[in-house]
């Protein structure tokens, strides 16, 4: 069989991206992403109206002193930044695109794995296509116009930060729409079976962004809210299974993808429970009608209830069923920060690892059940079936809390560095003159030194003393201008670690391909296979498990880590 | 789920398992963190 379709498209998206690289280049579509990159553009006219001030100082006093008008360079902008951002990723991919679809028009594919390769890039593109349309057009034409709508008065809410009309959310719309109404192209459909490689890739990229010191807070925790509700959720599908005469094998697949991470856990449970194909078919149909429909809902939900990040994560980690759906309700819920994202994958991840459990509890359980059940290997299903790309995420993790990429206690990217305060955010003569006053009104000896510490060396030099003077801010003793001095100190002290940005990069990327092509998976004949028995059960339990771990969360989980 | 029109790997995957779709994904992941890493450098 050939996979490789000898058809242009590749070569038209490659030709289509690499003209929206050239035309930003070259400035000719400034109008255009003025209107949408508006909060870039807004620090584009500060950057240049700072910039021509002090170039009309400078020439002034080079005139003065009859010297030559000083040749000055205005400092780029983040709308600078962001058009050179995507200049540069089209040129790349735009590039590849074109070079690949010549290649496909010009070669004789024969059968073998090149041929199975090559043809999955041209699905690839598409995505890719989909994925730059909606990041950069549709995502902030629905942020724009939603807060419009907002500022104008016509709503007092912003309905696209209601609806969550985010990139993400638009891009499985999008996927869902393609492939019910428009139908896959055949040279694309391949490339649309990477989706969730490109979703896994992601979720190890996360281990990147944790470090042990803050998983520590989050481990204990987690640990226990998702024990819970993996192992109640289990046990109330398998009574609930009982009760509706259901299949046992039905039952006990269900409950593994109710319980734990959806699919894997379906795939995973299917052979201890001897499930035949059509059950496991039917489980992975009720678990991602239930997943879409959490997916949507959540996100409104959690802002409904001004949830925090932190929150917001644990809630979708613990109450969504499936992996990817975790991720894109965390990205439609905070689609520009990343903390969301990295708690749901904290407890999503916990979860999994409950797996191993709830495998030996099911085949304990069909075997007592079902008397005719033939002995199935459970160390076998165990090694062959758990997830490794859970271990990959774990082994970035690790390398993440060695310091590998970032220094080793960071947090969410951001670490201390006295060393690397900048000269112009060292304290200034004025600044250190009013602090020497404030020394007597520290409230304890400790207190008192890390000051005099700041006043010594004009900045912060360690945490210990970072945390006692944020500690100390918050006396009612000092004055604003000391509170300030105080703040940008600190602020001055941490930095974003840039290596974990690229990281954040890579990741948003990757979920937005993987999470296009899984709406390109969601059918109408998906969906309507999640009928009967099985979604009644699996949407009482779906339902139970969601509203409890919102009021569990609510009540025990603090706004912040 | 989607029939099954390739003779190769599944109805959601290019690849023949998970196990094996689990691999790709960790060489994809560590290919683009040497990358980061030699591209960016520490910090």
């Amino acid at each position: 069989m050939i996979y490789t379709q000898k058809s242009p498209a590749l070569l038209i998206i490659g030709l289509i991206i690499l003209l929206w690289g050239g035309l930003n280049h070259l400035g000719a579509v400034d109008g255009l992403q003025s209107s949408l990159q508006q909060a870039a553009f807004k620090d584009h006219v500060t950057v240049k109206e700072k910039f021509e001030a002090e170039l009309r100082v400078a020439t002034e006093q080079a005139a003065a002193l009859k010297k030559p008008a000083p040749s000055m360079t205005m400092p780029k902008s983040k709308f600078d930044g962001e058009k050179a951002f995507q200049a540069k990723l089209s040129f790349i991919f735009g590039g590849a695109f074109t070079l690949i679809g010549l290649f496909i028009l010009l070669w004789n594919p024969k059968p073998g794995h090149l041929d199975y390769m090559v043809s999955t890039i041209p699905g690839v593109g598409f995505i890719m296509l989909i994925a730059l349309l909606v990041r950069w057009g549709l995502d902030p034409l629905f942020a724009n116009w939603g807060k419009a709508v907002k500022d104008a008065g016509t709503l007092s809410w912003d309905f696209a930060k209601i609806f969550n009309l985010n990139y993400v959310v638009l891009g499985i719309l999008i996927g869902i729409f393609v492939v019910n109404v428009l139908k896959i192209p055949a040279w694309a459909a391949n490339g649309v079976r990477l989706s969730r490689l490109f979703l896994k890739t992601g979720v190890i990229l996360l281990g990147t962004l944790y470090s042990a010191a803050e998983l520590a807070q989050l481990g204990a925790l987690s640990v226990v809210l998702i024990g819970i509700f993996v192992l109640g959720s289990v046990g109330i599908v398998l009574f609930m299974g009982k009760r509706m005469k259901a299949d046992n094998s039905m039952t006990g697949v269900l409950s593994a993808g109710m319980g734990v991470c959806g699919v894997s856990a379906t795939v995973a449970s299917a052979p201890v429970v001897q499930a035949k194909a059509a059950e496991i078919a039917y489980t992975i149909g009720t678990i991602l009608a239930w997943g879409v429909m959490c997916m949507f809902i959540f996100p409104t939900i959690g802002h409904l209830f001004h949830m925090t990040p932190v929150q917001f994560g644990a809630w979708a980690g613990t109450g969504i069923l499936n992996s990817a759906q975790v991720a894109g309700a965390a990205l439609a819920f905070d689609p520009d920060g990343i903390e969301t994202l990295k708690v749901a994958e904290i407890f999503n991840i916990t979860r999994v690892l409950f797996l191993p459990i709830i495998v030996l509890w099911l085949a304990a359980w069909y075997v007592r059940n079902e008397e005719s059940a033939t002995q199935v290997d459970l160390v076998h299903v165990l090694v062959s079936k758990f997830p490794i790309f859970v271990l990959g995420f774990i082994f970035m993790f690790a390398l993440s809390s060695f310091g590998l990429f970032a220094p080793a206690d960071h947090y969410q990217g951001k670490f201390f560095s006295g060393d690397k305060v900048k000269e112009e955010k060292l304290l200034k003569p004025k600044q250190v003159k009013l602090l020497e006053g404030e020394l007597t009104k520290m409230r304890s000896p400790e207190e008192k030194k890390a000051l005099a510490d700041l006043i010594a060396n004009r900045k912060l030099t360690s945490r210990a003393q970072d945390d006692l003077l944020k500690a100390s801010a918050r006396n009612p003793q000092l004055d604003n201008a000391t509170r300030g001095i105080l703040e940008n100190a600190s602020k001055a002290a941490w930095h974003d670690s840039p290596v974990i940005k690229a990281f954040r990069d890579w990741i948003a990327w990757l979920f937005a391909l993987g999470l296009i092509g899984l709406g390109m998976q969601i059918t109408g004949k998906a969906i309507r296979q999640a009928g009967g028995t099985p979604l009644v059960i699996g949407s009482v339990v779906g339902l139970i498990k969601a509203v409890g771990s919102l009021i569990v969360v609510l009540i025990f989980i603090s706004k912040t880590v | 789920m989607q029939p099954n029109s390739f003779d190769r790997g599944s109805a959601l995957s290019i690849f023949k398992s998970d196990r094996l779709e689990d691999v790709a994904a960790l060489v994809a992941a560590l290919v683009i963190a040497l990358s980061v890493l030699v591209v960016i450098g520490h910090g």
